[in-house]
């Protein structure tokens, strides 16, 4: 038996979960440098983690098992988009046959799920509040993502990123038809809303405007250390397949060998320093909208993505 | 590389995405910003069409498209935002950015299937249903914007439409026939601007026979 798939495997797998804090550790530093400040280390992430993982996790009076268990199954779910999607290899890796696209929109789902119910199960007023408006903007989100599945079918007829990504990199007029640059900008804005960023949600314990920090409030210690692994793997998924599926599919080594899928960690990270740097921009030059504008920013996202498919169905083209 | 069709194809959908665009924004200024980038890149759509088929005609009326729509008459609308500044955005109803862009959506994917049971036999060819769908949504904002300035741009958004569709499939048209065009968005625009000087600072009689006009 060839090993190499799955030594290639593991390593995509390792790529994800050790250089996730690296890459939310670069973003913080970046955005503090656009606010005249020093900022922290870039390797912070890995000493938040370090010590949140040594420290005693408390669990409120009331709290299920589902309390502690949910951060733990979310953090499986996350491991498993890691090895079915590209992120170090153009070609399918020994997993990949596992799901497509909506299988890993279903994986994100579960994840999301889970830590909603770990929220719930806290008895937080804060927990509930984060939960809440999570569940609000994600009845928005969610057509999104659906569209951009439809989108993406469209283009290649399958729902295979390993086949979007060849046929975006090998066929210019696959890449600037109007199908993919509208599900591309849909999915930017997709991305922008589910990692936090701003124009939707300055990160934060700030009651007025929190989301995602809010379902976490009663957390605390090793869960809590997980659940902030799971938002920065959440983030490094997110980032690597908009980038190698939808932004940019070119520039990844094809040959299956394990240093080749090496050089492509080298290529993915450049990348992903790309899409860093656009998004500390624009985090740096748009306000944070109010609460209930939040719902226009994703109906502008969910038409874009319904667009994209109409454009197809009008033009006849992908 | 790029092909003619390719081009054509991106540039109508640039043409939606501003129609999608003059239907969420309630600021009256970036609204004339956005009817300004829709008759350049229907001039762009022109002058590309022109420059492959070397024909004149079409190089003139993107001319006229640039100089005319994406110039003068956003300069004359932005005078008017000078001289009342609270025309500078939606008062009357309550403009909704989600209801208003969702429904935008609504209208076009409708307008689509509408067109696919009556006039795509006639013309074929693929795009040809976004003049029609622009046409639609140039309805859309004149019928749910209280707004003259706003409504004027309904307006230029639905003769964007027939320039369009007759880019696309009238090129046997005289060329005065398409000039014309151009010419009546002008007089409309003026005519527009009379007449809501007069209907909301003088206040004179003549508004109500104005408002027994009003649909």
């Amino acid at each position: 038996m060839n090993p190499v798939p799955q030594v290639v495997n593991v390593l995509q797998a390792l790529t994800v979960l050790l250089l996730s804090p690296l890459l939310a550790g670069i973003a913080s530093r970046a955005k503090a440098w656009t606010e005249s400040r020093r900022g922290p280390s870039i390797f912070q992430p890995y000493r938040d983690l370090a010590k949140y993982l040594r420290k005693e996790t408390l669990v409120p009076d009331g709290a299920s098992r589902l309390f502690l268990v949910a951060p733990v199954v979310a953090f499986g779910a996350y491991l498993v988009i890691s090895v079915v999607v590209p992120i170090i290899t153009p070609y399918p890796i020994p997993f990949a046959a596992t799901v497509d696209f909506l299988g890993g929109g279903l994986l994100f789902g579960l994840a999301g799920a889970l830590t909603l119910l770990a929220a719930l199960d806290s008895g937080s007023n804060y927990a509930a509040l984060g939960a809440s408006r999570s569940v609000s903007f994600a009845a928005f989100a969610e057509p999104t993502l659906i569209m951009v599945f439809f989108a993406v079918a469209v283009i290649t007829g399958t729902n295979n990123p390993y086949v979007t990504n060849n046929l975006l990199a090998s066929s210019v007029s696959a890449y600037v038809s109007p199908t993919h640059l509208l599900v591309t900008a849909a999915f930017f804005l997709l991305l922008l809303a589910e990692t936090g960023k701003l124009p939707v949600e300055s990160p934060g314990l700030m009651e007025l405007g929190m989301i995602d920090d809010g379902r976490i409030f009663e957390h605390s210690g090793r869960a809590l250390g997980i659940l902030r692994w799971n938002g920065w793997l959440k983030q490094f998924l997110l980032y690597s397949v908009f980038l190698n599926v939808f932004l940019l599919p070119w520039g990844m080594f094809a040959q299956p060998t394990v240093w080749f899928a090496v050089a492509n960690i080298g290529v993915l990270f450049a990348k992903l320093l790309f899409l860093v740097a656009v998004v500390v921009v624009l985090e740096a030059t748009v306000a944070k909208v109010r609460l209930f504008k939040i719902r226009d920013f994703l109906a502008l996202s969910f038409s874009l993505a319904i667009l994209s498919v109409f454009a197809f169905a009008v033009l006849g083209v992908p | 590389m790029v092909s003619t069709p390719e081009i054509v194809a991106l540039l109508g959908v640039g043409i939606l995405l501003t129609a999608l665009y003059l239907q969420s924004e309630s600021f009256v200024d970036p609204l004339i910003s956005g009817i300004a980038v829709q008759s350049l890149l229907l001039a762009a759509l022109l002058g590309w069409l022109a420059w492959v088929e070397g024909n004149v005609d079409l190089l003139l009326l993107a001319t006229l498209a640039v100089g005319i729509r994406a110039v003068f008459i956003p300069f004359v609308l932005r005078r008017q935002i000078r001289a009342f500044r609270w025309r500078v955005r939606e008062i009357h109803a309550a403009h909704r950015v989600t209801g208003h862009a969702l429904a935008a959506v609504a209208l076009a994917i409708v307008a689509w299937f509408v067109f696919q049971q009556t006039l795509a036999s006639v013309f074929p060819q693929p795009g040809a249903a976004l003049p029609f769908v622009l046409l639609v949504e140039g309805l859309l904002v004149l019928a749910t914007r209280r707004n003259t300035i706003v409504q004027v741009i309904g307006y230029l958004e639905e003769e964007n439409a027939v320039v369009y569709a007759g880019a696309l499939f009238a090129r046997n048209f005289p060329l005065f026939v398409e000039v014309v065009v151009f010419l009546d968005v002008l007089g409309v625009v003026l005519v527009g601007v009379i007449l809501s000087i007069q209907r909301d600072v003088t206040g004179t009689p003549e508004e109500a026979s104005l408002e027994e006009l009003a649909g």
